[in-house]
């Protein structure tokens, strides 16, 4: 309990650090600011004019598959402020500087891995959560067991997109490359930003149960409407767990392969 | 070439990043014609060439150095190009089309191995006189970006937050030069909005015109407004530069 919450208190230190750092500039925190709201205003926007000549898509409504959207953004949101870090992890490897974090008393994955929270990704995550709430309650059928489903997939869901970045932090230490990796994941999770029963086999499945895209971003918003089965919420806790735990293999490994070769 | 070989492992993934963005868009339309033969006036042919085309044409129109040149004014490299017998403008136009054939001959070689995997029903256009339009309206696009992105660049005489306006304008272009969809599903305001900018001539214009559906009227006035964004564009760039110069103090250097 006590590591707890010395790890807690060290991570309220270096998010403010991080946030004292990325508001020094004003005018770029609010263009960046500006840009992430113009993105999904402007997605929300081709949905709106795809919906305008379909009813539905995949038997869902406008109300249903904006609500998918916004389940996908306040995880890749949630997911982004605090994983910001290991966006610049690259240079930790390639300068050596990681060999200060490893002499330090503290977790290194820890430190790779939410060492440098995005006070713009928090900004972000006010007016999601509000649709989200505005959205839900205009959804049929809602009940308080889909709801506590809701929050216990996104749970989930974050469990996996920590797994998936612990990935990428060990594959910087074997190959220093870390730029194209985190945003494969990205781009991948885009598939997402839909519910993936729209698209056709066998790339349902595979984004399902392979690259778990649907179980992180679909999951959730299907349990909350409904739609999901008691076995598929059991299978998709496994996958949480069985990837956390393949993940911190991966990480153990790569940090005995670190040879310090950059200091 | 050299630099990219420099650093094999990274291309090998940007390029895989690039084949993702395409199968996300790619396989997002393939799904949403799922049961239905047309949507907003395409098929599904029609639609999925769009999409195949728009991710052969975006590095050919998109893929640009020219991000680098803000760095080079903030780090205060420029001073190095500025003192040897070239025109920089030049330079960067040169780095930029070697950039752009090394990715445009990639995504020859990954879409037609993906055309061949995915054998979606592709519309080949056929006539000529469309082929050599929509390929002098993608050269058209194509310096125009390079102008835009040029401007982009040339605000790092006067800060150094060029990454931030740089971000905003590609998620606005993303949407508005047509990558994700043809603009014409927009509702009517929204579409005469997108083409009365700039953005539309990157990727919609020559694809449209490639996939027939423009009349020549409307083909005609799109490059005369090209050109006219071009000249624009390129007054700007060239105002920006001269100004900036006065301003450049080789900081960091």
């Amino acid at each position: 309990m006590r590591t707890i919450q010395r790890y807690f208190k060290l991570w309220e230190i270096l998010t403010v650090h991080s946030f004292i750092s990325v508001l020094s500039s004003r005018l770029s925190a609010a263009i960046f600011l500006v840009g992430k709201m113009a993105r999904f205003l402007l997605f929300s926007v081709f949905l709106w004019a795809l919906f305008r000549k379909t009813e539905s898509i995949a038997h869902y409504s406008l109300t249903e598959a904006l609500f998918f959207y916004l389940t996908f953004n306040l995880i890749d949101t949630v997911t982004q402020l605090v994983f910001r870090e290991v966006y610049r992890f690259r240079q930790l490897i390639v300068t050596g500087d990681f060999d200060l974090v490893l002499t330090k008393p503290m977790n290194a994955l820890f430190r790779a891995l939410a060492g440098g929270a995005d006070p713009l990704d928090l900004f972000m995550l006010l007016p999601y959560v509000a649709a989200l709430v505005v959205v839900a309650r205009s959804l049929p059928a809602v009940d308080p067991v889909g709801v506590v489903l809701y929050i216990a997939l996104l749970i989930n869901a974050f469990v996996i997109a920590s797994a998936f970045h612990i990935v990428v932090l060990a594959l910087a230490i074997l190959t220093t490359e870390v730029d194209h990796m985190v945003m494969m994941y990205r781009d991948l999770t885009n598939m997402g930003r839909l519910p993936v029963d729209i698209y056709r086999e066998p790339l349902r499945s595979i984004i399902t149960f392979v690259l778990p895209v649907g179980v992180m971003m679909t999951f959730p918003a299907k349990a909350l409407m409904g739609f999901l089965t008691p076995g598929g919420i059991v299978l998709s806790l496994v996958i949480g767990a069985v990837s956390i735990a393949v993940s911190l293999r991966v990480w153990r490994f790569a940090l005995g392969q670190y040879a310090s070769a950059s200091s | 070439m050299a630099e990219y070989m420099a650093y094999r492992l990274s291309f090998f993934l940007w390029r895989v990043r690039v084949n993702i963005q395409l199968l996300v868009t790619y396989f997002l339309w393939w799904a949403i014609f799922s049961g239905r033969t047309t949507l907003f006036g395409y098929s599904e042919g029609m639609m999925l060439t769009y999409v195949l085309l728009s991710s052969f044409v975006r590095p050919f129109v998109m893929g640009t150095r020219t991000q680098e040149v803000g760095v080079m004014i903030n780090d205060g490299t420029l001073s190095n190009y500025l003192t040897k017998p070239l025109g920089f403008f030049r330079y960067i136009a040169c780095r930029d089309a070697a950039d752009k054939l090394l990715n445009a001959g990639c995504a020859v070689v990954e879409i037609t191995l993906l055309v061949f995997l995915l054998r979606p029903e592709v519309f080949i256009q056929t006539n000529p006189i469309i082929l050599v339009t929509s390929f002098l309206l993608l050269l058209l696009g194509m310096v125009l970006f390079f102008h835009f992105s040029l401007i982009l660049s040339l605000l790092g005489f006067w800060t150094p937050d060029v990454w931030a306006p740089r971000f905003l304008t590609l998620v606005i272009t993303e949407f508005f030069a047509g990558m994700l969809f043809p603009l014409d599903i927009l509702p009517k305001p929204l579409y005469l909005l997108t083409t009365a900018m700039p953005f539309s001539y990157f990727i919609y214009v020559p694809l449209r015109v490639y996939l027939g559906a423009i009349p020549w009227q409307s083909v005609a006035s799109a490059f005369l407004v090209g050109i006219v964004w071009v000249a624009v564009f390129r007054l700007a760039a060239d105002t920006l530069w001269r100004r900036g110069l006065r301003v450049y103090t080789a900081e960091g250097r």
